[in-house]
């Protein structure tokens, strides 16, 4: 079942083209992994998906909504992670899960917000104000807040930077879980053995370009990983 | 009822943030005095003997000091919500622009018109004006100061909300809203003498200027709430 969808989106920034013609599909348990350097347009593609910012051209579909043009309805399908907190560092991730829960009208919202930092492993710092967090906690939070309203899609972008092995562990098992319940991921990264690991299907961007669809079956870690980086050199990014 | 739910989640956690961190309330409470007490030294060999005169002075000294102070909240306020990102937080779960501009409404307002009612009183004693304010006409200047600020505040959170997208956007934010809500400021200053002057509204003039300013200023406000939320 087609999750989200997006024919030809580009976006200029002045004369610069940072996303070029993208068209995409996610379906309900996949999880696409897009790898490109950085400057590859990567987190503008997934805060495009993510409704932040308004392509240039291009439609997306989030669950056959027209998601250009009713954004907010299609908002709480959405889980998103990216390079910002997207929250309040000078409130505990209780609180802050507590406020965004409230804005997504959650119910049983403080046992919901409880299970959800025990799961992350953050129950000891629940009133702990998020800006002493580690990266790799403050990543645990963002997770949980991007899962706070079960959502169907989840947008993450470059989950595994900063991270050390366990917190890296603990992400992939998390999307893993999600996966099984059926929802759609897209995860940009430039770690290849850990997108490779956690991916069911793989894309690689370059110069905002998304170039052609690998299906996991189809292709060997080593194999993805020359390919991905004879692209890069091929392209001069390398 | 489900928007009442949210503006009210919205405001309250506005006010959480201004007395967790208390760095707003600080400066604006430091600076207002300041600016009253430079007033009031500036105008110490020049001290108006007439309760008229003295009257004008006040209103003078109360209007620039509430819009500059009025100013660094509406600053501070966007601020907040701009850095990690947590105003795109908000947009993400789909809530209506309009209700997070009336919650950054309220929230300026209420700390605005607490700041006034300390700040008038201390004014009106340093310019030796007190005595001849009965309780009657505090409130009614109150009222008074109320309605500007609203009207202060309506397009200042706007003003705030697009500024605070570009670099340099706090000292944009003054070039901008000044000219704007110059008949507000001036049609609160008329209304201001004429209470400390005679204890009463003569001049409906000025007071009808300032209601209607703050109203088209609040609803052409809440219409463009959107575009500037989601810029």
């Amino acid at each position: 079942m087609r999750r989200l969808t997006t024919s030809q989106i580009s976006k200029h920034f002045g004369y610069r083209k940072i996303v070029n013609d993208v068209s995409l599909t996610i379906n309900s348990g996949e999880v696409v992994a897009i790898f490109g350097p950085n400057g590859a347009g990567k987190t503008t593609l997934i805060k495009i998906l993510a409704t932040l910012l308004r392509p240039t051209s291009g439609t997306i579909d989030i669950e056959n909504i027209d998601a250009i043009a009713e954004y907010a309805k299609v908002r709480h399908f959405l889980g998103v992670v990216i390079h910002e907190h997207l929250a309040y560092p000078a409130f505990t991730p209780f609180e802050n899960l507590k406020f965004f829960g409230q804005m997504y009208g959650i119910n049983d919202l403080e046992a919901r917000c409880n299970t959800l930092l025990n799961e992350v492993g953050l129950s000891r710092f629940i009133h702990e104000p998020l800006h002493i967090f580690s990266r790799g906690m403050t990543q645990r939070f963002m997770i949980a807040k991007a899962l706070l309203h079960n959502p169907l899609i989840l947008l993450l972008d470059e989950p595994f930077s900063g991270l050390d092995t366990s917190a890296r562990q603990f992400v992939m098992d998390r999307i893993a879980q999600e996966q099984e319940k059926g929802k759609a991921t897209l995860i940009t990264t430039h770690n290849t053995e850990l997108g490779y690991h956690i991916g069911t299907r793989f894309h690689f961007m370059i110069d905002g370009t998304l170039e052609e669809s690998i299906d996991k079956d189809d292709i060997s870690e080593d194999t993805l990983l020359q390919k991905y980086q004879d692209r890069l050199i091929e392209s001069g990014t390398n | 009822m489900k928007a009442l739910r949210q503006i009210a989640a919205l405001t309250r956690k506005d006010f959480k943030l201004q007395f967790r961190s208390k760095e707003t309330l600080v400066l604006i409470f430091v600076f207002s005095i300041l600016v009253v007490l430079i007033f009031a030294f500036a105008y110490g060999q020049v001290f108006p003997t007439e309760n008229s005169d003295r009257a004008k002075l006040v209103a003078s000294v109360l209007w620039a000091t509430f819009v500059f102070a009025g100013i660094i909240t509406l600053n501070r306020s966007f601020s907040l919500e701009r850095t990690h990102g947590a105003l795109h937080g908000i947009r993400l779960t789909g809530v209506d622009a309009s209700n997070v501009y009336l919650s950054k409404v309220i929230s300026n307002v209420v700390l605005l018109m607490s700041l006034e009612v300390i700040i008038t009183p201390i004014t009106l004693q340093f310019f030796d004006l007190f005595h001849a304010v009965t309780f009657g006409g505090l409130l009614t200047l109150f009222g008074i100061l109320s309605i500007g600020t609203i009207g202060f505040c309506a397009v200042g959170v706007l003003l705030a909300g697009m500024s605070t997208t570009t670099s340099g956007g706090e000292s944009l934010l003054s070039v901008i809203l000044l000219p704007l809500v110059i008949p507000t400021i001036m049609s609160g200053a008329k209304c201001t003498v004429s209470i400390l002057t005679t204890g009463a509204m003569e001049e409906p003039f000025w007071l009808t200027m300032l209601i209607v300013s703050s109203l088209v200023f609040f609803a052409s406000a809440y219409l463009l709430a959107d575009v500037v939320i989601e810029a």
